[in-house]
């Protein structure tokens, strides 16, 4: 999987969260758009239905049982709040490549 | 339905109070399956285990394709001894099942339920928090943990028509209460209002109204039964 293959199924994630009218708008994508923290589409619930939606979506890619779990993510602050598309992305890379 | 410590005691008479009513039951306790019932099954997990829980949970969504409604009630019982002597064994029994397993559990089906819109999560503490019973120090302060976890989370998820709700049974003869002793069973019904032990039906009555389409507006409550608080 590529960043640019992540980065899509994270928009595929905000898609299927948009049907679920769990957020308003459509959202465009870009590596700078924020998912947690100020700028966000999400609130914090959207948030948990993108993440557990993201989760398994990348289960079924990668064909193996992956936790999306934020203190695992390298770029990630808990104590900020604050996680980027282009971040998320590396991570989903990541945690897809690993044995 | 999920249920959680079904292999014995009230959680698995629950369970098959459930089946009995029609609900399609999932249970889990560390041990194998005890309950042989047409609707219902079993999966090996010990709560206090993150990935266990994770993975159980899933399975449940992959299978199921959702959770309707989850009894945390997987708990441990040990013998009461005064704080001053209780060992921190003890005590970490009781963080790791009482509070990080029902954490754990409540969390990854809010996961199952937010994308549903819908839940009723119902938790399980003890009259031996507002009792402040001597010897359940380390009991009753992780029990009190559960009440305050599902406030909160019943706050949190009551914008997505997720209950969260903590009922606290009278007591309930099981192996681990008859385990305790006759005199530590006297000495607990001297202290509820009402004197006597609660049945299955009685508890199952409570869980019920908690479950019920009509208490959509009912969350972040107790209900101690038995006791006026």
């Amino acid at each position: 999987m590529t960043e640019k293959d992540a980065m899509k199924m994270i928009e595929a994630s905000l898609g299927k969260l948009k049907t679920d009218e769990m957020i308003a708008h459509d959202t465009v994508v870009s590596g700078s758009l924020p998912l947690l923290g100020p700028g966000s589409p999400l609130d914090s619930i959207g948030f948990v239905a993108f993440l557990t939606d993201l989760e398994e979506r990348i289960s079924i890619e990668a064909n193996k049982e992956i936790y999306l779990v934020l203190n695992e993510i390298s770029e990630f602050n808990i104590n900020q709040s604050h996680l980027l598309v282009e971040q998320l992305a590396r991570h989903l890379v990541k945690v897809s490549e690993e044995k | 339905m999920v249920i959680t410590g079904t292999s014995k005691g009230m959680g698995r008479a629950v369970a098959e109070y459930f089946v009995t009513k029609g609900y399609r039951v999932v249970g889990c306790s560390r041990g194998a399956a005890t309950l042989a019932l047409n609707g219902y099954s079993h999966s090996q997990v010990d709560v206090s285990d993150e990935r266990q829980v994770r993975s159980w949970i899933r399975t449940i969504n992959e299978d199921f394709g959702r959770i309707d409604v989850l009894i945390c009630n997987a708990g441990s019982v040990q013998s009461a001894l005064l704080m001053s002597v209780t060992p921190g064994d003890v005590l970490q029994t009781f963080l790791h099942t009482h509070i990080a397993g029902t954490y754990y559990v409540c969390r990854e089906v809010s996961k199952v339920m937010i994308r549903h819109k819908y839940g009723r999560i119902i938790t399980v503490s003890s009259l031996g928090v507002p009792l402040h019973l001597e010897g359940t120090s380390a009991y009753s302060a992780t029990k009190s943990a559960v009440i305050e976890m599902t406030k909160i989370l019943a706050k949190e998820l009551a914008p997505v028509g997720i209950t969260c709700n903590v009922f606290s049974p009278a007591l309930y003869m099981t192996d681990a209460a008859e385990a305790m002793g006759k005199e530590w069973a006297v000495r607990l019904l001297e202290k509820q209002t009402i004197k006597r032990t609660v049945t299955v039906a009685e508890i199952c009555n409570v869980i019920s109204f908690y479950v019920s389409p009509e208490s959509g507006p009912i969350t972040g409550q107790v209900i101690n039964m038995g006791l006026v608080v």
